[in-house]
């Protein structure tokens, strides 16, 4: 026997998903263990060893891979519990932390503070010497003053340094060279150099990420040797894998190396399982989890990577897969506002004291308490029935609402429903608008426990046709880890335009970006066969200030004088796919060069064999209840047919209205969704709309 | 007080009612920024669109610049004057200030949204057009003394019936266009849009019905203006005045241009009064505000002072009454008054007195000034680039821009620009820039020292220098606040004022006059410093706390804290942090 295991570790749950060798897949989940998240870890592989009727020794012994997706680094930056870092930057340019490129505010918003750079002034030194956009030595860099810089950091017990120097992307000699002289002074003392952490030619988002780098090194470094130790203890003789935040998995060892791109990396799961789940092009993924709802898509069936992710008050600066967070989840409050509108979040109820219902102390009425009222969960099927919901206590938290609003309980508990649906469009609308997908033509794909709740009215507000509630749901970004490949980003700035294209250097680039990246799938084992290499290169218009990101393929590993036209062509229809317009006449600039390794793992398509049984007769559902209803300004209870998913054979179809329950999650479908279970046992629903 | 409120909708629909609208509104910006093919709509985002009630009341904007659509109901209204046959499929082009445009550079297209026959809104888009076919390839002409130096006005032509364009009409604006393609596509874009919004409306009143869609205007509005009296009346009643000017500009207004304003604030009834009547006649040049943006930059001076999260439409605007002079250059100009730059310029200005004026009620009200537009660091810079075969580049860049002034409870916004656009415009990117024009950013950085202190403090201005590589350069700017500087409010100091300079070969830093045109040789250097914002309060009741944090940002030196703030530092530390001495500071301060 030999197991796959995904355990991603979520803000409230560390969910593991595991599947046996037979392509059976199994959910298990257990509280996250905030500080020591290797605890949570290690529980949540008892509780699946239990599950499996085994010993935990005996089951984790069994396990091939383990892959994993964590908080721990996003953890450690929203709480500034990292190392102390210095920067050293251009002489003339100490602010670039501080200024970044204005941060975003609302337009009559002025009873905020302005917000404090990343590193302290007092950790941020300049030295004279730079380098211009073409790569020439404009001014000499002053050594003494390197000297001096570093002497003071040191002095100031820095722990790691992070070197951030203009244009250092297209001539890196005066980064090499203070790194030189840090190392003199200081061998030991980490250093993180902006163009080998972020080769972008944008300053302010490749210093952010050099500095965020060199600050969580110890954070991760130290998480990931105590999961080790813990796991070799536990008898774990597997291999251990990493998600990223770029799509895919990477060895411990690289991401000890580059450990900014663990940032974030869970949620970027849920989009990876998307590719598996669907052929569909234009995918929108919607994760509800308790406090937040986490949306990504995906475009022509790939993943969305943007540089322009956030993290607290800076940005991340690196490429990486567009995941945006709304704070509308179960747990997020409801309130009347001074002018007498209802509004819900951000403020969440989280897990504890969580909702009223919950009967953990929560007296605030919350989206939960709201589901509950109206009938779509049912108080004594909560998480399998291991949870038992209290209605009275819902009913009491929304009172004191429903009194303010001057409507009925019932009636409340919907506008608290179909507000929190508003807010989720909301960002869906947001990062589709950008992103260049219309939501009426994209498909859906639910992920977290409490998406299929919600997802039928708010797929009628959208207008979509289509949507699907995995049988994973509820760990979907585990689920994606399961099946991810081993990927990594491997990029050089060099800036060109088609009309003068440096083309033997952009030749040279690729080839050196393609052996780094050959060398990382080496030394993450991935036999030859498995390799695969995707290019991809920025570009904009002339005089453009924001470039798009291109993919093109080679033919024979080289470009030509011919291919220029091509990669041209390829940047105007990504220009009018993403933008709707093209400028053909206008000049096309490539600033940065990116390889992308992915090494298709072995045992990555074993849950495909796990199929469900063929559906025998027509569906028979196990109970009816009542459900709230809403039909345009109307709403009202209506009793509907319940069916279990497990009761429920691949083939089987069912017109909405309906409820589905499973074990991890509910799903309301309303009138006109119809579904149909495919052989994984997920629900593809089609909306019939008058 | 909610428990009262009665709404005519089921509470739920009137916060997915909002839902939809703002949806509506943030799929026509998209598709204005998508379909635009200009830079300055596309890259620099100066596009806006609303919807209106048909009878011009402003219901919703998103994403919106302020001056763009406070006052959108003036540049809808004449079309209802000028016209008895509005129907369906009518599109009316608007940009004059004569008929409620704000100024001729900002193309307002509006479409009527009619249900079963009845006409229920107006869809609005408004792009800021790159070119209009003025006497100078620009859209911002400080010395255009009247309407015959702008570019093509239209004072609300019907350009289209039954969704038909008038061919005719449009070839008029595309002729008198140095970029007529460009100048259509852009049109179009609009065009996207408006219809865009008719059709989201209309599945709305399907599946709501006509008179629930009513009856939500009317709800949402009651809603606004709840919240719009409620934070009026935390407000004192008296009636304030403020004094400010825009710098000397010569030919034009050799004094500056002096704004009086007045306001009357009535929390019982919930209403502020605004009067600008005290003010001048309209000068000889484009910095005459029209009717539009002086009422948008009146309305905006109030909502900088209330919440932030209060709506920005009809229900809390009518809580706000604006007083204009005809024949004012602060106010409704006189046929055929020059008005090309009402959207910066004298209408910073007005807008900076309007954040202020509130400070006279005293703490925590008001705020200090902010600097305004364009110095030497937000140029428009040109030139033949000596690395394309001398391909000439022309643009504005955004290297560094004024900060803001402080209120009660907190600094200045470091990246504030001018309070037209509330901070929301990006900074420039160094390596960006410098890759896309053959210069060289050789510094930019904080000022440390050049804001106005205070109880709360000013943003620090940015302080800089360029040059151009192998190659001369030409450099616009016209940088306000080099004569009158930003002023702090109740006790707080002012900043210093902007200053351009410029290197010579010889090394000799020369003054540049404010409003400019120069010729950066190969070989000379641009200087600017941008100018902070004003200070808040009396700097000895500063927060010892707040007087180590701006130290240990670099905002300020360790001298300013014990002058001027008369706090004693402990420190650095071995991290390198100062804090506070209590007891130092205390023995300081009583004898301040």
């Amino acid at each position: 026997m030999s197991y796959q295991v995904c355990i991603d570790i979520g803000g409230t749950f560390t969910d593991c998903l595991v599947v046996a060798p037979d392509g059976e897949v199994r959910i298990f989940k257990s509280p996250t263990t905030p500080g020591e998240f290797e605890n949570g870890f290690v529980n949540v592989l008892h509780v699946a060893a239990e599950g499996y009727g085994l010993e935990s020794a005996a089951f984790v012994a069994q396990i091939d891979q383990i892959v994993h997706g964590s908080t721990v680094a996003t953890n450690a930056l929203v709480e500034r519990k990292v190392a102390r870092t210095g920067v050293i930057l251009n002489e003339g340019h100490k602010d670039i932390l501080t200024l970044r490129e204005g941060p975003r505010k609302g337009a009559f918003e002025w009873k905020i503070d302005y917000p404090e750079p990343y590193i302290p002034a007092s950790l941020t030194e300049t030295v004279r010497g730079r380098i211009d956009a073409r790569g020439h030595e404009h001014v000499a860099l002053d050594e003494a003053q390197v000297r001096e810089a570093v002497q003071k950091l040191i002095d100031r017990g820095v722990e790691a340094i992070a070197v951030g120097l203009l244009w250092s992307v297209v001539n890196p000699a005066h980064e090499l060279r203070v790194a030189e002289i840090i190392r003199e002074m200081q061998p030991g003392l980490a250093v993180s150099l902006s163009h080998k952490t972020n080769p972008l030619p944008r300053e302010y988002k490749r210093i952010i990420a050099t500095a965020i780098d060199a600050s969580i090194s110890p954070v991760i470094s130290s998480y990931i040797s105590k999961l080790v130790t813990k796991l070799e203890e536990g008898n774990f003789v597997g291999e251990l894998l990493l998600a990223n935040c770029v799509g895919g998995m990477m060895p411990t060892e690289t991401m000890i190396e580059q450990p900014i791109y663990s940032v974030m990396s869970g949620p970027t799961l849920a989009p990876m399982a998307a590719l598996a789940l669907t052929d569909e092009k234009d995918v929108i993924v919607g994760d509800m989890g308790g406090t937040t709802f986490d949306v990504s898509a995906l475009r022509d069936h790939k993943l969305i990577i943007t540089p322009d992710s956030m993290i607290h008050d800076d940005a991340l600066g690196i490429p990486k897969v567009d995941v945006r967070s709304v704070g509308a989840g179960g747990g997020s409050i409801a309130h009347v506002d001074v002018g007498g509108m209802l509004q819900v979040g951000p403020h969440s109820a989280g897990a504890r004291p969580g909702p009223a219902c919950f009967d953990l102390g929560g007296d605030k009425p919350t989206v939960t308490d709201a589901n509950l009222l109206l009938g779509l969960i049912d108080p004594d099927y909560f998480l399998g029935g291991a949870f038992p919901l209290r209605c009275d206590l819902a009913e009491q938290a929304v009172k004191p609402l429903a009194d303010e609003l001057g409507v009925s309980v019932e009636k409340a508990a919907y506008a608290i429903y179909t507000t929190a649906n508003h807010n989720m469009v909301g960002a869906i609308e947001d990062i589709t608008i950008r992103e260049g997908l219309n939501p009426r033509d994209s498909y859906f794909v639910a992920g977290g426990g409490g998406t299929a709740l919600h997802i039928a009215e708010m797929a009628d507000v959208m207008g979509l046709s289509n949507y699907m509630i995995p049988r994973f749901m509820a760990g979907l970004s585990a689920f994606g880890g399961l099946i991810s490949d081993l990927r990594n980003d491997f990029s050089g700035a060099l800036h060109t335009d088609a009309r003068r294209f440096r083309l033997d250097e952009v030749n040279t680039l690729i080839d050196e970006l393609r052996k780094e990246a050959k060398a990382f799938l080496e030394a993450a084992r991935v036999p030859e066969d498995k390799h695969t290499f995707e290019l991809s290169f920025q570009g904009r218009y002339e005089y453009q200030s924001w470039e798009i990101e291109v993919p093109f393929t080679l033919e024979n590993g080289k470009l030509s004088e011919t291919d220029i036209e091509d990669l041209a062509a390829r940047f105007h229809a990504m220009h009018e796919r993403i933008y709707s317009i093209r400028n053909e006449d206008d000049t096309v600039e490539f600033t940065r060069w990116n390889v992308r390794a992915i090494g298709k793992r072995d045992t990555i398509d074993t849950w495909r064999a796990g199929k469900v049984a063929a559906q025998d007769g027509a569906p028979v559902p196990k109970a009816h209840r009542p459900v709230w209803i809403q039909e345009g300004v109307d709403g009202g209870f209506r009793d509907l047919p319940v069916y279990e998913l497990n009761d429920l054979g691949s083939g089987a179809e069912v017109s909405g209205p309906s409820v589905v329950e499973a074990e991890t999650y509910t799903a309301i479908f309303r009138p006109g969704h119809d579904f149909k279970v495919d052989d994984l046992g997920n629900l593809l629903v089609t909306i019939q709309r008058s | 007080m909610s428990t009262t409120q009665q709404t005519r909708l089921d509470p739920f629909l009137v916060s997915v009612l909002k839902s939809r609208f703002e949806s509506i509104v943030r799929e026509m910006t998209l598709v204005v920024t998508k379909a635009s093919r200009s830079a300055v709509i596309k890259n620099a985002k100066d596009l806006s669109c609303a919807l209106l009630t048909y009878d011009h009341r402003l219901v919703t904007t998103e994403d919106a610049l302020p001056i763009h659509v406070t006052s959108m109901d003036v540049a809808t209204r004449p079309i209802t004057e000028f016209f008895d046959d509005v129907k369906q499929g009518d599109i009316f082009l608007n940009n004059s200030p004569f008929t409620g445009g704000t100024h001729h550079a900002d193309l307002i297209m509006a479409l009527p949204v009619f249900f079963d026959g009845e006409p229920l809104f107006w869809a609005v888009a408004l792009s800021h057009h790159a070119d209009t076919g003025a006497p100078e390839p620009s859209t911002y002409l400080p010395y255009a003394k009247s309407i015959f130096e702008e570019g093509m006005h239209w004072p609300c032509v019907r350009v289209a019936e039954n969704y038909e364009e008038k061919k005719d009409i449009l070839r008029m604006g595309a002729l008198r266009n140095r970029v007529p393609d460009l100048w259509l596509g852009d049109v179009r874009a609009q065009k996207g849009a408006v219809l865009t919004a008719e059709k989201r409306i209309v599945e709305l009143c399907e599946k709501y019905g006509k008179d629930s869609i009513k009856d939500f205007v009317e709800d949402w509005f009651d809603y606004a203006d709840r919240r719009a009296k409620a934070e009026i009346s935390k407000l004192p009643k008296g009636t304030y005045d403020y004094q400010i000017a825009h710098d000397p500009v010569p030919g034009v207004a050799d004094e500056g241009i002096p704004i009086n304003l007045k306001i009357e604030v009535d929390p019982e009834a919930g209403e502020i009064t605004v009067d600008v009547r005290d003010n001048i006649d309209c000068v000889p040049g484009g910095l005459n505000l029209s009717e539009n943006t002086c009422l948008g930059a009146c309305r905006i001076g109030v909502f900088n002072n209330l919440d932030a999260s209060l709506p920005h439409c009809y229900g809390s605007a009518r809580r706000i009454k604006v007083l204009m002079r005809e024949g004012s250059a602060i106010g409704k100009p006189v046929y055929p008054a020059g008005t090309s730059v009402a959207t910066t310029n004298v209408n910073d200005r007005l807008t900076t007195a309007g954040n202020a004026i509130f400070s006279k009620m005293g703490k925590p009200f008001g705020q200090a000034e902010g600097g305004p537009h364009l110095p030497v660091g937000m140029a428009v810079i040109s030139g033949q680039d000596p690395f394309k075969d001398g391909q000439t580049y022309v643009n504005q860049i955004f290297v560094g821009y004024a900060g803001g002034g402080a209120n009660h409870g907190h600094d200045g916004w470091l990246t504030y620009c001018g309070p037209a656009n509330g901070g929301l415009i990006t900074l420039d990117s160094v390596e960006v820039d410098e890759s896309m024009y053959p210069f060289i950013i050789e510094s930019r950085e904080v000022e440390a020292d050049s804001q106005g202190y205070g109880e709360f403090e000013g943003a620090p201005g940015v302080r800089g220098a360029y040059y151009p590589l192998n190659h001369d350069m030409t450099v616009m700017y016209a940088a306000d606040a080099s004569t009158f500087a930003p002023r702090g409010v109740l006790g707080g100091l002012d900043a210093n004022p902007t200053k351009s300079r410029k290197k010579t070969r010889k090394g000799e830093v020369v003054d540049l006059p404010a409003f400019n045109q120069e010729l950066c040789a190969d070989g000379e250097k641009m200087i600017f410093n941008s100018c902070g914002g004003g200070g808040y309060g009396n700097p000895l009741d500063r927060e010892p706390t707040r007087v180590a944090k701006s130290v240990n940002l670099g905002f300020i030196c360790a001298d300013t804290a014990r002058e001027v703030y008369k706090v004693a530092l402990s420190g650095p530390d071995s991290s390198g942090r100062f804090d506070v001495d209590a007891d130092a500071t205390a023995t300081l301060r009583k004898t301040a």
